[in-house]
């Protein structure tokens, strides 16, 4: 292997070009946090930030960073640095670096120069060819950090000059009436630049060549999973701020401060008052009421969850079992699960209109909890199949073989081997369908919603509903034919019936972000529920 | 598929109830030459096996004395595992397998209908190549099989009406486990995780587990392959003690340990023949055929 490259086998100490290399990369890292945090108007543009204004701060800490990212690969090309870069930075990076200057010479000759179309269009293909060219022609150290830091330097300066102002609008003259805001687009500008520029320095840091690469790869995949977590943390967090005052809205503690509760056992009733009164989870809408709130489409929403699982589990298992266990593979279990995927994936709507149809003429001609729960039963029933069969391929064949070199039979092993090892994968796809039909509108609204403002007097009472008769079939429950809300629909109803209907739920945005977060508190409880559940599963399974 | 199972010569040659010991004396005369002393546990005569086109084992007839040690040896894809497979008709498990040909156990032909697979599998355990325990505790691997069999009830119900079997179970797994070698160490944690223990431990619990539903026969498929040199010596003794009372049949690539445990051994080679079966020191020092001399002398397989 004579000619093979060789690199520092140990790095002994941290020099001063890998510091500046390690402090651009830690800029990059801020202006991405800055980006998305202007993106999410946590910082305005239009403010300041440590005492100076936002906008530049933005374009200093780009133009910065683009100057340190040349001045770095320059640098390493006339032997300033050690590194070890390749004969060129790779396709991959031409054809991304190709685009960006595209886009770039296209902008400065319409906006700048003010070119007509053949005039942008020449700019734009000499610049993309310049990037291509700088790019491809010089060696790896230059070829990835010269594109990467004029680009993010340029995008500096005009954040400097004021040419942008934070409150500027770029009317795009179409149809629709588009336009591109300067609040939205400095964030996003900001946020590629930074993931340009980050990669750069870190291909720097690492010295280019194979480890450079490695590093580079590292930033972007790191940022990219903190961007995903931090924009759900986001998500959440926001429905938590604009959700809490309106769930909190007149919370007392107290003895008795809360509504009464009768529990009846054999006979014996023992009435109580609750010690804490949370009139958004504890009230309907009504006209005597002093706060208004959601309790029956809460009520609702938990009796449907419960409903469709209790009727899509055991049948969705038994499916499985069937597929998994007992029936051949062939045309016949591949036209199954075609169908059972199928299935997952239509729209919900259309199993709405099914329960519509279907169900609701058998149910007593109207909607009611029955037929939501059965409606959404049918949309988790294809997940549940799909989840358990994939669970029960899962389980070694092993542990099939050795139950039936013991003699025991085949239906004795899927109940004591197959079923327990495979619960907590059936367990983690019964989870994903509930946070999915718990969410879910179209059907509700199809199958079980009745009024919007729904009074506390339509709360569905499940377990009190059953009631013994005398003529077949001995029990009924009307509670469960009756129509009743549920969060998703609330929430639905709350927003499109307007202004005209806010009198009756006071401050009714609070109303709305309040009703959210329940729906998102309700969804993650069942989640809860299905985690701890699985925990506890794959402890019996597992050694410690 | 059962029906592609079946010898249609059966019904006729071995009645289902013949325990009479002179069809057992004809039958073992017309097929084998090798004398050995003791009863014949299970009498294999012209046993031909398919996987779809591939014939994996070609008219095989042996005759497996009882409480002794049967090594089976042979070159991979040899047919040894599938031979053995036959025997307590695992391969029934597998769709493109057929067996034509006839085993008889203590004199009863297995490939027939009627025959109960849950008792055959009961009267022949078998222990595989990779230990496979249960992801559950020690104790329920081992009662696991009379569990399921209905010899030992602990349900709730059982407990409830006082019939409950909780004594028995611990002397079972007592016995098992000291039958396999694994009492000493895994007494004080019967109840934990069975996957938690080293391999040659889940080996032995693996043929405690077998032990357990009270077979006549262990068929063991190169039980020691995936085991440490210490681990493989201890199932080696364990199975040299077990043919006092079980007769043992071992499918093992290790001609050294055929040599040391078996009484019997049997050589196949490449293509699902048998090649010579015979005494063990017969077979390894004076072998009748020239391949299995070869085979045995390193020279080939």
């Amino acid at each position: 292997m004579a000619g093979a490259t060789r690199t520092r086998l140990v790095r002994e100490d941290t020099s001063g070009a890998d510091a500046v290399a390690a402090l651009a990369v830690g800029v990059a890292s801020v202006l991405f946090g800055l980006g998305l945090a202007a993106m999410f108007e946590v910082v305005g543009l239009t403010g300041t930030l440590a005492g100076v204004p936002t906008l530049p701060l933005l374009g200093g800490l780009l133009l910065v960073q683009g100057v340190a990212v040349v001045v770095f690969g320059v640098g390493s090309r006339f032997g300033a640095v050690e590194t070890n870069p390749r004969p060129d930075a790779g396709i991959v990076a031409a054809v991304a670096f190709t685009l960006i200057w595209l886009v770039v010479g296209g902008l400065v000759a319409s906006q700048v120069l003010g070119l007509g179309l053949a005039g942008w269009l020449l700019g734009a293909i000499l610049t993309g060819a310049a990037g291509f060219a700088a790019t491809v022609l010089p060696r790896e150290d230059v070829g990835s950090t010269l594109p990467a830091g004029v680009v993010t330097a340029l995008v500096g300066l005009v954040f400097l000059s004021g040419y942008i102002a934070p409150t500027s609008v770029w009317d795009l003259g179409w149809e629709q009436k588009a336009s591109l805001t300067a609040e939205f687009m400095v964030p996003v500008v900001t946020v590629f630049c930074a993931l340009l520029t980050g990669w750069a320095a870190a291909k720097a840091y690492g010295g280019f060549g194979a480890r450079g690469r490695r590093v580079g790869a590292y930033l972007l995949v790191y940022l990219n999973a903190a961007a995903i977590v931090g924009v759900l943390f986001a998500l959440v967090a926001f429905t938590v701020f604009k959700g809490v005052p309106g769930l909190f809205r007149g919370l007392t503690f107290g003895p008795g401060v809360g509504p009464e509760s009768t529990v009846a056992l054999f006979g014996a009733s023992v009435t109580f008052s609750w010690p804490v009164y949370l009139p958004f989870a504890m009230n309907g809408v009504g006209l005597l009421n002093d706060l208004n709130g959601v309790l029956p489409a809460i009520v609702g929403t938990f009796w449907l969850v419960v409903g469709a699982v209790l009727f899509a589990v055991p049948l969705g298992v038994g499916a499985a079992i069937f597929l998994t266990e007992y029936a051949e593979r062939g045309r016949f279990t591949q036209v199954v699960e075609v169908a059972t995927n199928g299935l997952w994936s239509t729209p919900s709507i259309v199993f709405g209109l099914f329960g519509f149809a279907f169900l609701i003429p058998r149910f007593g001609n109207g909607k009611s909890l029955l037929a939501g729960m059965l409606t959404l039963g049918f949309m988790l029933l294809p997940l549940v199949v799909i989840t358990s069969r994939e669970a029960m391929l899962s389980v070694p064949d092993e542990y099939r073989d050795a139950s039936a070199a013991l003699g025991v039979t085949k239906w004795q092993t899927i109940r004591s081997v197959v079923l327990p090892a495979a619960l907590p994968g059936v367990v983690t796809g019964t989870i994903l369908g509930v946070g999915r039909i718990a969410g879910e509108t179209a059907p509700i609204l199809l199958t079980m919603a009745g009024g919007v403002f729904v009074p506390g007097s339509q709360t569905a009472d499940v377990i009190g509903g059953f009631q013994f008769t005398a003529a077949p079939p001995f029990v009924s429950n009307p509670e469960l034919l009756q129509a009743t809300s549920a969060l998703p629909y609330q929430l639905y109803a709350l927003i499109t019936a307007g202004v005209g209907a806010s009198g009756n739920v006071g401050n009714p945005d609070q109303f709305r972000w309040a009703t959210a977060l329940i729906l998102l508190l309700v969804v993650l409880s069942f989640y809860a529920v299905g985690i701890v559940t699985r925990y506890y599963f794959r402890r019996k399974l597992d050694y410690e | 598929m059962s029906e592609t199972k079946q010898n249609p010569r059966k019904d006729t040659t071995q009645p289902l109830q013949t325990t009479s010991g002179e069809s057992e004396e004809k039958l073992r005369s017309e097929w084998t030459e090798y004398e050995f002393d003791g009863r014949t546990k299970l009498a294999v005569e012209d046993l031909d096996v398919y996987y779809g086109d591939d014939h994996a084992l070609k008219s095989v007839s042996m005759d497996i004395p009882e409480q002794s040690v049967t090594a089976l040896i042979g070159p991979s894809g040899c047919g040894k595992s599938t031979f053995l497979r036959c025997l307590n008709r695992m391969n029934d498990r597998i769709n493109s397998a057929r067996v034509d040909g006839s085993v008889a156990f203590d004199g009863k032909e297995i490939y027939q209908d009627g025959v109960d697979l849950v008792e055959l599998r009961k009267r022949v355990g078998m222990v595989f190549q990779s230990p496979n325990p249960f992801p559950k505790s020690i104790r329920a691997n081992i009662s696991y099989g009379p569990r399921k069999h209905g010899d030992i009830d602990t349900s709730l119900l059982a407990k409830v009406f006082g019939r409950s079997d909780e004594d028995a179970e611990e002397r079972l797994v007592e016995r098992s486990l000291r039958q396999a070698a694994l009492w000493e160490e895994v007494s004080d944690r019967l109840d934990d995780n069975a996957l938690g223990l080293s391999g040659g431990q889940q080996q032995r619990l693996c043929i405690a587990r077998a032990l357990a539903t009270d077979p006549e026969v262990l068929l063991m498929d190169e039980p020691a392959s995936a085991l440490d040199p210490i681990a493989t010596a201890k199932i080696e003794e364990l199975i040299h003690d077990l043919a006092e009372d079980y007769t043992v049949v071992i499918v093992t690539h290790n001609m050294q340990q055929a040599a040391r445990i078996s009484d019997q051994t049997a050589v196949f080679l490449t293509g699902g023949e048998l090649a010579e079966y015979g005494d063990t020191d017969q077979v390894f020092e004076d072998p009748q055929s020239q391949r299995v001399d070869d085979y045995i002398s390193g020279k080939f397989g």
